[in-house]
C-alpha cells in the first residue's frame, strides 16, 4: 500500500486584506488543498501542524487543534458517528513538515487512518520587535492518503548533524529593560551565515546514504523538491547531486520560505509527470528529511 | 477515535505488539509546598488551593536545570532499567510542551530539543523529532511508537518529555485575585521528567492491548499558554470549570469506544491512571465515570498531591512511582487516560507484565 500526495496548497499574507495570524494562513492552505483533492474536512482523520513560528508564541494547544476546529474537521465527533480527527503538532522546524508525512505515513501504513494532512505556517509573532525574523508570512499543506495501487512514498531518511546545531538558533527570551524593571519576552532568530552552505552538505549525505540503502540511481530522479529555508538551495543540491532533472524550490518571492516550503514548491511542481521524486528539506540542528515518491 | 490494537491483540500484518519495556523518571530535588506558594501572591487571594485541589507540594527545578536536564535524567533512567542501550532506539520523540535549554529565562524554538536529547544520549541510530501535544504529549508518543512497532517499521523507541513549568505558577502568583482567575490552574503545576521506552513485545507478554486517540477541537481555545508579559516564561489561561465538564463528559463515551474494542468491562481495569490536575477533579470524574460506565476500576491513582501536576509527564511519573512502590503486580491491565487542551482524549490499556521486575520496592 502506498501512500500518495493527493494535493498540495499554499496561502500567502499578501493574498489577505490584514496581517494574518498563523492558524488564519493554515486554515487557509488546508482548506485550499482539501479543495483541490475534492475532498471535505470531515475525510481527515490525522491533521498535523508543523510551523513553528506563532501567533503569540502559543505553546499551548497544539495549533493542529486550532487549525481543526477552524476548518470543521469533526470537531465533536461521537462514537458510532466516524473516527473524527486527531490532531498535533511536530515541531522540527524547516524539516517539520517532510517530518509530519513521515508520520503520516506510518498511520496510513497501519490502517490506522486513511487520510491525514500536514500544514505549516509561520508569521512573525510580534513584527517589528522581534530580532532576526527574516521569513515570509506563508502556509503551506499537503494531503496525504492510502492507495494500493501505486507505490507512492518508498522511503525516508532522517539525519541530524548535531556539529552544526549553533548555525541556526531561534528561542524566546525574558529582556529586563534598564531602569523600571520592566522587560518583555522577546524572538530571536539567528541564523549563522554557514548555515546555507552546511545545509547543503548534510542534505547531500543524507541523499547519498538513502540513495544506497534504496538503489536509487540519482540520474533516475524525474524530479527534486529541495528546501532549507534559504534562496538556491534546491538547483544548489541537484548541482552537487549531479540531479539534471528540474529542481523544485520556493519562487524568488517566497524563497525563505520555512515550514511551509515543501508545499509552496510541490504546488506548483509536475509531481504527476514524474516517475521518481527526491524530495529534502534541511534545517535547524542541523536536521535532514529526505524521502522518495515514486508514481 | 483512531484505534490501534483490541481484541485481535498483534497487528493483523505482521502479528506484533509492543510494551513499556521501562519507565524513567526525574524529579527534581527541591519541593515548594502549597502554602509557600500561596504565601508568595502579589494580592491578598484567600484561595484555599490545597483543599480544592488536593495538591500538598510539587517538585521545583534547582540550579542548573531546565526542560533538557529533566527530559535527559528521565531518558537515562529508563535506559537504566530497560534490557537496550540508547544504540538500540529506532525512534525518538520529545513531547515537552515547556522548552527551556541552557537556562529558565529561555525558550527554545529551533533547533528541535531531540536533536540535543538524541546526542547527549548516544542515540545515534535513532530517528529523532519533537512533538507538541499539550499535556497529552507523550500519550500521543506512545500512539505513535506503538502504531510503528506493530507495524514493525521499527523494533524500539523512545518518548520523554521534561517539564519546568512551576515558572508558570510563580507568574501566576503575581496576577492571581481570586479563584475565579483564569490562571488558578497555574498554581497546581509542578517540574519532572519522564520517558517511556517502548519495544516490540516478544511473546505478548505485557502488551499494549489497546490505545486510542482523538481531538475534541470544538474545545481547543479552552486552555492557552504564551509566553508571559509580566517576567520570564509563560502563562497559561484556562477555563478549568468548563474544561474539567467536558473532560469528563467526552471522556465516558471514548473509554466505552476503547473498552469495546477490546472486549473489555470498566470493572476489568486494575488500575487508572488519570492526567493529574486535581485530587477533586479526578474523583468527581471516577464518580461520573462508575454511573455511566457501570462497575469501577480496582484502584484509581492520585499523584497530584505530592507531585503537582507536571503537564505532559503525569501518568508516567505517576506509574514510575507505583512501579518503584510494588504496587503492581504482572497481571495487572493498567488503563492511562489524558484529557489535555485540545481537546485531545487518548487511552491507553496495557498488563504491567514484566515491567515489575525491573524496579527496587521502595515503600
Amino acid at each position: 500500500m502506498g501512500t500518495i500526495i493527493e494535493a498540495a496548497a499554499a496561502a500567502t499574507a499578501d493574498d489577505r486584506a490584514t496581517a494574518p495570524s498563523a492558524v488564519e494562513l493554515a486554515d487557509a492552505a488546508a482548506r485550499a488543498c482539501l479543495e483541490r483533492a475534492g475532498r471535505g474536512p470531515d475525510d481527515l482523520q490525522l491533521l498535523i501542524n508543523a510551523g513553528v513560528y506563532l501567533d503569540r508564541n502559543i505553546s499551548e494547544p497544539a495549533i493542529a487543534a486550532l487549525i481543526q476546529e477552524d476548518i470543521g474537521a469533526n470537531p465533536d465527533i461521537r462514537p458510532g458517528g466516524g473516527q473524527g480527527t486527531l490532531s498535533f503538532d511536530v515541531r522540527n522546524g524547516a524539516c517539520g513538515l517532510l517530518t509530519g508525512m513521515y508520520l503520516v505515513d506510518g498511520l496510513l501504513a497501519s490502517g490506522t487512518v486513511t487520510c491525514g494532512i500536514v500544514v505549516g505556517a509561520d508569521v512573525d509573532p510580534e513584527p517589528g520587535v522581534s530580532e532576526g525574523f527574516c521569513f515570509p508570512g506563508v502556509a503551506g499543506a499537503i494531503l496525504l492518503v492510502s492507495d494500493d495501487t501505486r507505490p507512492g512514498l518508498t522511503a525516508f531518511k532522517l539525519k541530524t548533524f548535531p556539529e552544526f546545531a549553533g548555525d541556526f538558533e531561534s528561542h524566546v527570551a525574558w529582556h529586563q529593560r534598564a531602569g523600571d524593571g520592566q522587560g518583555r519576552n522577546l524572538l530571536t532568530v539567528d541564523i549563522d551565515e554557514q548555515y546555507g552552505a552546511h545545509a547543503l552538505e548534510c542534505a547531500e549525505a543524507t541523499v547519498r546514504e538513502l540513495a544506497g540503502e534504496e538503489g536509487l540511481d540519482l540520474a533516475q530522479v524525474d524530479l527534486l523538491v529541495a528546501t532549507a529555508s534559504v534562496p538556491g538551495f534546491a538547483d544548489a543540491l541537484a548541482r552537487r547531486l549531479g540531479i539534471t532533472a528540474p529542481a523544485a524550490g520556493s519562487s524568488e518571492a517566497l524563497a525563505r520560505a520555512h515550514t511551509a516550503a515543501p508545499a509552496i514548491a510541490l504546488e506548483s511542481a509536475p509531481l504527476a509527470a514524474s516517475r521518481t521524486t527526491l524530495l529534502v528539506s534541511a534545517g535547524a540542528g542541523l536536521s535532514v528529511t529526505a524521502a522518495v515518491y515514486r508514481t | 477515535m483512531a484505534l490501534e490494537g483490541g481484541r485481535e491483540g498483534s497487528d493483523p500484518g505482521t502479528g506484533y505488539r509492543s510494551r513499556f519495556a521501562a519507565i524513567g523518571a526525574c524529579l527534581p530535588a527541591p519541593r515548594l509546598t502549597t502554602d509557600e506558594l500561596m504565601a508568595s501572591t502579589r494580592y491578598r487571594t484567600d484561595i484555599e488551593l490545597e483543599r480544592l485541589t488536593g495538591v500538598h507540594e510539587r517538585h521545583v527545578v534547582g540550579e542548573g536545570e531546565d526542560s533538557l536536564t529533566l527530559a535527559l535524567g528521565a531518558a537515562r533512567d529508563a535506559l537504566a532499567r530497560a534490557s537496550c542501550d540508547a544504540e538500540d532506539l529506532e525512534l525518538l520523540i520529545v513531547s515537552s510542551i515547556s522548552r527551556h535549554v541552557g537556562g529558565l529565562r529561555r525558550i527554545q524554538i529551533e533547533p528541535p530539543v531531540s536533536v540535543s536529547l538524541k546526542e547527549a544520549l548516544g542515540a545515534r541510530n535513532a530517528v529523532s523529532l519533537d512533538i507538541s501535544n499539550a499535556c497529552a504529549g507523550m500519550m500521543t508518543g506512545v500512539f505513535l511508537l506503538n502504531d510503528f512497532i506493530r507495524q514493525g517499521r521499527i523494533r524500539r523507541g523512545m518518548v520523554v518529555s521534561g517539564e519546568y513549568i512551576s515558572e508558570l505558577g510563580r507568574n501566576a502568583a503575581q496576577e492571581v485575585r481570586d479563584v475565579m482567575s483564569d490562571q488558578l490552574a497555574s498554581l497546581t503545576l509542578g517540574d519532572g521528567g519522564a520517558a517511556a521506552i517502548l519495544e516490540r513485545a516478544p511473546d505478548g507478554d505485557g502488551a499494549i492491548e489497546v490505545a486510542g486517540f482523538t481531538t475534541l477541537s470544538e474545545h481547543s481555545r479552552l486552555c492557552v499558554a504564551f509566553p508571559s508579559k509580566i517576567g520570564p516564561g509563560t502563562t497559561m489561561h484556562t477555563d478549568a470549570r468548563e474544561i474539567h465538564r467536558v473532560g469528563i463528559e467526552d471522556a465516558v463515551p471514548m473509554l466505552r469506544e476503547v473498552l469495546d474494542q477490546a472486549g473489555l468491562e470498566f470493572d476489568q481495569i486494575d488500575y487508572l491512571i488519570p492526567h493529574q490536575t486535581s485530587a477533586r477533579a479526578i474523583e468527581k470524574a471516577m464518580t461520573e465515570f462508575t454511573e455511566q460506565l457501570g462497575g469501577r476500576p480496582r484502584n484509581y491513582v492520585i499523584t497530584v498531591d505530592e507531585f503537582g501536576n507536571t503537564a505532559s509527564t503525569t501518568h508516567f511519573v505517576a506509574l514510575w512511582k507505583f512501579l518503584n512502590e510494588g504496587r503492581f503486580t504482572a497481571g495487572d491491565r493498567v488503563l492511562l487516560l489524558s484529557l489535555a487542551s485540545g481537546l485531545e482524549v487518548g487511552i491507553v490499556i496495557f498488563r504491567v507484565g514484566e515491567l515489575v521486575g525491573r524496579y527496587g520496592h521502595d515503600h
